[in-house]
């Protein structure tokens, strides 16, 4: 193997023992946000490769793990298979969607294709996710109910043993960023690149744009449902309301805040997504000072997304992950003492 | 036949909101390059802060048609003062950027807007709108007896339309924005003051989707969620409009608010309009032009 | 063996004819030049080739097989690689992995083999990145292979840009101005690397450029386009010497293109002051506008350097030179379009160096640019008011519709719509109503007939009656030192060679040099005039020689202060001392 994959492996399994450790002892509510937030992780990591690598705006993320969450449930209290099973029909659906909304974005760029995107998650989230003429694969609107479940063998369901389904979708979370990685720094992953970078030249030296963008939607809207589709797990139903227009929004945003080209991105604002809110409105209120009551709710943390998302784009362009990295190959350049032609620029 | 018209003249009504809406979007992407996703965000908001003076604070002593009037009065004012806050504070600073990274400055806009919209009025359902006719009030169109507010509506749409238009084509600050939004960099070399155009421009676009917003509140049980989200409805109109032409995108909005509600006569469904702006979206672009938007100097 | 072979392509934008009845013929192992005036469709053609665009009309056959229906990838899969005019590099990416791409672009790859790290894939890098290195080095790249492409100065991104498209194998390469923004060493070691590649790698090249003396250097055989069409086609020196050709770049109106467009247009102008007097009176007042030292470009481009310029009010002056050379940019350093990165502009005593364009426009620097600066969906009238709105004088329209009667008969049209002489009179118009201090004009002349263009010219001896002093950059030269009292000449992105018109309307030879480039293999015996009484001698063909290369600035300058001393031509002094020179 080459050295590029063993140290990212390495990397990865180190993550893997350290994170898996974090929830053990901490009560169920935190044990649901940690595996929620690995769900939203995929989400922003799908993000990563559409638009942080070949450059595709895309609106709708939320909405391919929706369509998995559903898929995986349909199947699993609808039509009573494993939650394997589920999870591979939920992967597939949201794989089949992310094609079907690659295709207008064969003729459509940039804004206009952000805006095909988030007409797409307003009609899922207000349409099939909700009328009734989807109940057959909705589950009604209740939603399917998801209990009892085990995965090959491991027992994974959301009253009793929670961590042991945040360990696989832990486990899986890294597996799916070593690829990216890997694939970021391969011949694919290159043509990725120059898509993103300048189409025309991309297609005049050889890269089929059909086969790669069909495949950059493909493949994103699939990792967003492998996401989604653990989430009948985890919360054991299935509603609209968490895969709605403003979390696709979200994942955007905090997608870009963070820095949309870079993998450990993802991870950070999965975190982001379903810890912070959480720990804010949970020990977020009380008094300040003896005289000012505060109460921080979950709308204080999307003001907060929004306001800093537009101080970001405005002083960061490459969001908080990529301000970090470039300062630290700049630092790395001075200690090494490179010759200041060769230094990266600030 | 009678409940035909009926619904065309609803639908109308609703198309005459989209139209403003839409032609607030076409304003202000035209002239500075920006697609303000968060158009229907400041509409809302705008819209709030009308309901806020109009049942929030005591009226003791007004005429009803007086409070009505302080209310709207207060929402464009906010609505203006917004636009020029939301120029100077944040456009100003991305002028060059590409068009891509101006949007999602506007989706980070939305967000904040919705958030603090939602922090102060909470994620209730509001089922007080405000009229601008009486409730009861109704005209006779071939002897169907129509609310007049439906009315009211169309005229003030068409009426804003025009108005917008005579605006843009007689005055000499109309002048200058036509000619800004055909090409800024010529534009300042005829001494144009592009800033100061761009942030007039902010300000009449949000003057305009508060005005849509206000006049909406008869249609839907508002909050502040779905009133954002009339962005896509409203970008479905614009696009119709190709983004450029006025007339088209007020046309467009008609047509939209039409196609929107002529299924509900037989169709009883809160999401169906949202997938016919979609399909709406899809077929103007595709088919209309094959490289996207049109190029915008920038 | 002809390798490309182009038959009658036509491509027409909406009303516009940008190629027409195209045909043209490569053959294996040459390098093809393709040259012409601005707006002549070289790059559309391109696109065509490319696949960019489909054409109108017309085949197009590489090697035998018709390029139809072929997309861009798949052209670039039968041996057909290019360069962009304005760099399409791909930024985010370090130059190897620019160069591995088209490597592996061709060959099929498998995505799930690549984010597994399967030995396939592994294998597959290890050889593109061998070889991608290996165009690295032989381009002299070597050092730069880890750095990200967007880094990097713009005379290295144009080698990057070359070795990306020899990465591919080609068969045909086309290059789309490679020479754009390099200076003149810079160039001379583009022309040698140019047939270095050629003999190493094998392959075929198409080559567009404006800078003639690459051209000339490098290419064995070369079409000349004109208008979307082809007018000449020759050897370099056959072409360079062919009158059509000359004609073209330099403006005189030809049989073939004096009958195009030719409307009556109807200028009322009134009578001229004597050009004397005025500049007489202008050059007591100190410089209306001054610039000094001044350096400027886009992006990692520079295009200009050590511009000093001047202009005295109700002077007349042009600026020539070839395409590229920089012209433009000037102007839209002064005007504030782009910033200045050195030097300094002064205006009337005020220092307008990046100021924005607005405020220099209102104190009085109207700059009308290339392409007219107009607002296609505005009327006639709209247009005009609003050159009043800003520039507060009262409203003279009616003034301006006696100017050009024609302009009134379509008032309420969008200008959009008019034709291109139409328009340049609006932007005229513009000018006669604001009544700047300095008017700046970009290319006045370009697409319009040169009857028009004759025309139009009267219009800047009125300009400078109401005392409007004019910076005209042209093509036309002829025209433009016409009408013009000084001229700079621009070459590779500084000034040349500056001199009262006169002395160049006489000194041909310094200008078509200039714009056509030099001639290192001409052997005719060529009269010279050599000095202003009509002397005429005619000179050893292999003095020429030596003449004909250009000569760099200093020199020229030195020549011109001896020159002015001894109170004869600089063009005779040159001769007089290189005979010396030779017989020594």
């Amino acid at each position: 193997m080459m050295p590029g994959h063993i140290v990212r492996f390495a990397i990865a399994i180190v993550a893997f023992s350290i994170l898996a450790r974090l929830p053990v002892g901490l009560d169920p509510a935190f044990q649901f946000d940690a595996a929620l937030a690995i769900v939203w992780g995929f989400g922003i990591l799908s993000l990563v490769l559409l638009t942080g690598y070949a450059g595709q705006v895309s609106l709708c993320q939320a909405t391919f793990a929706g369509v998995a969450a559903y898929g995986a449930g349909m199947t699993v209290a609808g039509m009573h298979g494993g939650y394997l099973l589920g999870i591979v029909i939920g992967v597939l659906a949201a794989t089949v969607l992310g094609v079907i909304v690659g295709l207008p974005a064969l003729r459509l760029h940039g804004i206009t294709l952000a805006i095909v995107t988030l007409g797409i998650a307003l009609v899922f989230d207000k349409y099939v996710f909700q009328d009734h003429i989807f109940d057959w694969f909705t589950g009604g609107t209740g939603g399917w109910q998801v209990t009892q479940a085990s995965l090959l063998g491991i027992p994974v369901d959301s009253s009793t043993h929670l961590l042991n389904a945040y360990d696989v979708m832990l486990a899986l979370f890294c597996v799916v960023a070593v690829l990216m990685v890997n694939l970021h720094q391969s011949g694919a992953g290159r043509r990725f690149r120059a898509i993103r970078d300048s189409e025309l030249a991309a297609s005049t030296m050889g890269v089929n744009l059909t086969r790669y963008k069909l495949l950059a939607f493909a493949i994103s809207a699939g990792i967003a449902g492998l996401g989604g589709s653990f989430y009948p797990l985890i919360a054991g139903s299935v509603s609209p309301q968490p895969f709605w227009v403003f979390t696709s929004l979200q994942l955007a945003a905090i997608g870009v805040l963070m820095g949309v080209r870079y993998v450990p991105a993802a991870a950070l604002g999965g975190l982001f997504m379903a810890v912070v809110p959480d720990v804010l409105t949970r020990y977020g209120h009380g008094t300040f000072m003896n005289r000012f009551n505060y109460d921080i709710s979950y709308d204080w943390f999307q003001l907060a997304v929004g306001v800093l998302l537009v101080l970001q784009l405005i002083l960061l362009p490459d969001g908080v992950w990529g301000d970090i990295r470039a300062r630290a190959s700049r630092a790395w350049d001075v200690v090494r003492m490179k010759p200041r032609e060769e230094m990266r620029p600030a | 036949m009678t409940q035909f018209a009926a619904y065309t003249i609803i639908g109308l009504s609703l198309g005459g909101i989209f139209a403003l809406a839409a032609l607030g979007i076409v304003l202000i992407y035209r002239v500075t390059g920006v697609l303000n996703f968060a158009h229907g965000a400041m509409g809302m908001f705008s819209t709030f802060v009308a309901w806020q003076v109009f049942y929030g604070m005591p009226h003791t002593g007004m005429a009803p048609w007086m409070v009505t009037a302080e209310a709207i009065a207060a929402g464009l004012v906010f609505a203006v003062l917004l636009g020029l806050v939301l120029e100077l504070a944040v456009f100003r600073w991305v002028r060059n950027r590409p068009q891509i990274t101006k949007a999602v400055i506007t989706i980070g806009v939305l967000l904040a807007l919705q958030s603090a919209a939602s922090l102060i009025w909470k994620n209730n359902q509001y089922h007080l709108p405000i009229y601008l006719a009486p409730q009861t009030a109704t005209f006779k169109i071939a002897d169907v007896p129509i609310g007049a507010n439906y009315i009211v509506i169309v005229v003030v749409a068409l009426g804003l339309a025009f108005g917008l238009a005579a605006f843009l084509r007689g005055t000499a600050f109309g002048r200058a924005m036509r000619a800004v939004s055909d090409d800024p960099t010529a534009a300042s070399l005829w001494g144009v003051r592009v800033d100061m155009v761009g942030a007039v421009s902010w300000m009449l676009g949000s003057l305009i989707a508060a005005v849509a917003g206000i006049l909406i509140t008869p249609f839907i049980n508002f909050d502040t969620t779905s009133l954002t989200l009339l962005i896509v409805d409203s970008l479905a109109a614009a696009l119709i409009g190709g983004l450029v032409s006025l007339p088209m995108t007020v046309l467009g909005g008609f047509l939209l608010g039409l196609l929107e509600t002529y299924p509900t006569m037989w169709i009883q469904s809160l999401g169906l309009p949202r997938l016919i702006a979609l399909l709406v979206i899809l077929a103007v672009l595709i088919i209309r032009s094959p490289r996207g938007l049109p190029a915008v100097a920038r | 063996m002809t390798m490309l072979r182009i038959r009658n392509l036509g491509v027409r934008f909406g009303g516009v004819v940008a190629l027409q009845d195209v045909s043209l013929d490569l053959n294996r192992g040459e390098i093809l030049g393709l040259i012409g005036p601005n707006g002549a469709g070289k790059t559309t053609l391109f696109n065509c080739i490319s696949g960019v665009i489909a054409p109108n009309e017309g085949t197009i056959h590489f090697e035998g097989r018709s390029l139809r229906f072929a997309p861009p990838h798949e052209r670039a899969r039968r041996g057909i690689a290019r360069t962009f005019q304005n760099l399409q590099l791909w930024g985010s990416m370090t130059v190897l992995e620019n160069l591995e791409l088209p490597i592996d672009a061709i060959a099929r790859r498998n995505t799930l083999s690549d984010a597994l790290g399967l030995p396939f894939s592994q294998y597959a890098e290890r050889a593109a990145s061998e070889r991608a290195r290996g165009i690295l080095h032989a381009l002299d790249l070597g050092r730069h292979a880890h750095r990200l492409a967007a880094d990097l100065p713009a005379g290295i991104q144009r080698r990057v840009e070359l070795g990306r498209a020899l990465a591919m194998r080609p068969k045909l390469l086309l290059l789309d101005e490679p020479a754009a923004g390099l200076d003149a060493s810079e160039t001379e070691h583009l022309a040698k690397l140019l047939h270095r590649v050629r003999e190493r790698f094998r392959v075929s090249m198409l080559l567009v450029d404006h800078d003639m003396s690459l051209v000339m250097r490098v290419c064995d055989y070369i079409y000349v386009l004109d208008f979307g069409r082809v007018l000449s086609r020759g050897e370099p020196s056959a072409v360079r010497n062919d009158q059509k050709v000359i004609a073209a770049y330099l403006g005189e109106a030809t049989p073939e293109t004096a009958g195009e467009g030719a409307e009556a247009v109807v200028v009322t102008a009134e009578p001229r002051v004597q050009r004397a007097d005025a500049v007489e009176v202008a050059r007591s007042t100190g410089p209306l506008l001054e610039v000094k030292g001044m350096a400027a470009g886009y992006g990692h481009l520079e295009v200009i350097r050590d511009i000093n310029l001047t202009v005295q009010a109700g002077e007349v002056v042009a600026c020539i030179g070839a395409n590229g050379a920089g012209k433009t940019t000037t102007l839209r350093a002064i005007s504030g379009v782009i910033r200045p990165r050195a030097g300094r502009v002064t205006f009337g005593g005020a220092d307008i160096t990046g100021s924005r364009p607005e405020h220099i426009s209102r104190m009085g620097l109207a700059h009308v640019p290339e392409g007219r600066g107009l607002f296609p969906r505005l009327s006639v009238e709209d247009t005009l008011r609003l050159a009043t709105d800003s520039a507060g004088t009262p409203d003279r329209l009616a003034a301006a519709f006696e100017v050009f009667p024609r302009l009134k008969q379509r008032r309420r049209q969008a200008v959009g719509t008019l034709s291109g002489g139409e328009q340049q009179m609006v932007a005229m118009a513009r000018a006669l109503l604001t009544q700047p201090r300095l008017l700046m004009i970009d290319e006045m002349s370009q697409g319009l007939a040169p009857t028009i263009v004759r025309q139009l010219f009267q219009m800047i001896d009125v300009f400078r009656e109401q005392g409007t002093a004019v910076l005209l950059v042209e093509q036309f030269v002829e025209s433009a030192l016409a009408v013009a009292d000084r001229a700079y000449i621009f070459e590779h992105g500084s000034i040349a060679h500056e001199a009262p018109a006169e002395e160049l309307r006489r000194d041909r030879g310094l200008i078509s040099g200039s714009y056509l480039g030099s001639a290192p293999d001409s052997t005719e015996a060529i009269e010279v005039a050599a000095n202003g009484n009509g002397h005429h001698r005619v000179v050893d063909p292999q003095l020429m020689e030596i003449l004909s290369m250009r000569v760099p600035a200093e020199v020229k300058r030195a020549l011109e202060e001896r020159a002015e001393r001894e109170g004869r031509s600089a063009g005779a002094l040159a001769l007089e001392l290189l005979e010396e020179v030779n017989h020594n």
